[in-house]
């Protein structure tokens, strides 16, 4: 578990600028809850809540499919894996890191959105909930994208994600059929943030959080069995 | 004694997306490291020493045959607590030195309390301990490889794989890393180096294995490698140079080689010219002569066939 947790905290370290970045947009969110008024702005607040939250998606995606690519280039996976790192360890940590990357960006805004959509009567409760799915989101988002990088350049694997994301998603728009949501719940569970309303908070529907931190256990494995076979020393391009 | 690197009948071989193309880089290569030596791995560029290196480390699967590192298969992530590494062109995260050598040493398992002191005591080895707080990206390419040689001295490994050690190092950082491998041996250590630094490898390693185009074309004792035969090399002066078959001046010095057994008889003459007797030792070769025959022998072979 060490080993995970190092190589985690490294990752966050490392990527200390986009989250930094990531985190002024949450500060926009604060800007603007100090500059209006919440109760009459409420649903602009809303919506920039919403906007703001979805971000983090993107970017979880793009942690996950540069993760493995920058240590490769950069030749420090070798002093890492020369190590007693497996490389399942190894993977786990990136996808711990992911996840406390986007988690570090999900709590300010949960902190924020608490503040400013709580003072304008969005329950606070439903805000955390929110987060929770967000984060779910991103680390099934990021697990899916570190899967692709074990054995596509960034670019690709970036794209892959979004189709293996995007089109279930897509054929659920189409036909109306939740469960085409359900096949990758990232779509569902983004879609539970980008759908509330002061009108209709929500309730809280657990089934797509539980069923996305299953395909994440799962997408981990998979990426591990990939991984095992890779030849690391040799650059992805 | 067990070997503590083994190399099977080992093949790699790199391919091109979708297979199309293949480049054979490792054929058919055996090799034992003895525990308690110093093999100095050699061979021209693209001889295929880094791959064999990567594939012991488990970096990369063989695509046949098979290896042992310290008894276990190439890839048993629990055995590479027991080995130090060192990348040719290290890459390092850009933290500062001792945070950076603590967080290798943490992911081989090792304790804080170990590792504290550890930390400290490999940055010494190194000459960094005055520089164990700056970060290491401001770090010349010489202090970074001196890093990259302390996190893999940091875990006390058994087995030292050092992939061109000393190759961005200034004369006494490598006088220095000479000292670190003769006292790793003397403590019962296994080194596996691969240098191009052949005065280096001649100085240091107890047998040399020289790899080209995949296989290992020569293998033995540096002092078996470097002996020519039964002939000794006799260094005078004030006599003639054509006096003797094959004799060299330069300096005022005549140098000649003549076979072991006419010694005495050339030490005769020389004095009965009235010449001086410089040196008298059993010829040897350099290792670069022989890296040099070696390879180009295979050269003309492959060339030829």
């Amino acid at each position: 578990m060490k080993p995970v947790l190092l190589i985690a905290v490294n990752f966050v370290r490392e990527q200390r600028w986009p989250i930094l970045v990531l985190l002024l947009w949450v500060l926009l969110l604060a800007f603007l809850g100090l500059a209006t008024d919440a109760v009459r702005q409420r649903e602009d607040l809303l919506f920039v809540f919403k906007q703001v939250a979805v971000y983090v998606l993107a970017f979880s995606v793009f942690f996950g499919s540069s993760a493995i690519y920058n240590d490769r280039r950069s030749r420090r996976i070798l002093s890492v894996l020369a190590k007693s790192v497996s490389r399942q360890q190894y993977l786990s940590g990136l996808v711990l890191g992911i996840t406390i990357a986007c988690g570090i960006y999900c709590f300010a805004l949960g902190i924020t959105g608490s503040w400013t959509l709580g003072e304008a009567g969005f329950p606070i409760w439903r805000v955390w909930f929110l987060m929770l799915c967000l984060l779910t989101a991103c680390a099934l988002a990021g697990t899916v994208a570190l899967m692709f990088s074990t054995f596509l350049n960034p670019f690709f694997a970036a794209g892959a994600t979004a189709a293996v994301m995007g089109l279930p998603a897509m054929v659920s728009y189409v036909t109306g059929s939740l469960q085409w949501a359900y096949v990758i719940p990232v779509y569902a569970l983004a879609a539970t943030v980008l759908k509330s309303s002061f009108g209709s908070p929500g309730g809280l529907s657990w089934f797509p959080l539980v069923w996305a931190v299953v395909e994440t256990l799962a997408f981990w494995l998979l990426s591990a069995r990939i991984f095992s076979y890779v030849d690391i020393a040799v650059s992805v391009e | 004694m067990g070997a503590a690197l083994e190399f099977e009948n080992v093949g790699k071989e790199y391919r091109s997306l979708f297979g199309r193309r293949r480049f054979p880089a490792l054929d058919g290569f055996n090799l034992r490291v003895e525990v308690g030596e110093i093999l100095g791995f050699l061979g021209p560029n693209g001889a295929g020493k880094t791959t064999a290196i990567h594939l012991a480390m488990g970096f990369m699967r063989p695509t046949s045959g098979r290896g042992r590192l310290l008894g276990e298969p190439f890839g048993h992530a629990a055995t590479r607590s027991r080995v130090g590494f060192l990348p040719e062109n290290v890459a390092l995260y850009p933290r500062r030195a001792e945070q950076l050598v603590r967080f290798y040493g943490a992911l081989n398992g090792m304790k804080a309390a170990q590792l504290g002191r550890r930390t400290a005591q490999v940055l010494e080895i190194v000459r960094l301990q005055d520089d164990a707080k700056r970060n290491v990206s401001k770090f010349s390419r010489g202090m970074q490889q001196r890093v990259g040689l302390a996190q893999a001295l940091v875990n006390d490994p058994e087995l030292l794989i050092l992939d061109e050690p000393t190759s961005a190092l200034d004369p006494l950082a490598r006088v220095a890393v000479r000292e670190l491998l003769l006292n790793a041996r003397a403590a019962g250590k296994t080194i596996f180096l691969s240098s191009h630094l052949l005065s280096e490898v001649e100085l240091v390693c107890d047998r040399v294995a020289v790899l080209h185009r995949g296989r290992l074309v020569r293998l033995g004792t540096t002092a078996d490698l470097l002996q020519v035969g039964q002939r000794t090399q006799i260094v005078a002066r004030r006599i003639a140079a054509d006096g003797f078959v094959g004799a060299v001046a330069r300096n005022g010095d005549v140098s000649f080689s003549v076979p072991a057994n006419q010694q005495r008889a050339a030490l005769e003459r020389v004095w009965q010219l009235g010449g001086e007797v410089i040196s008298v030792n059993p010829e040897r070769r350099s290792l670069e002569e022989i890296f040099l025959q070696v390879t180009a022998d295979k050269s003309v072979a492959a060339g030829a066939a």
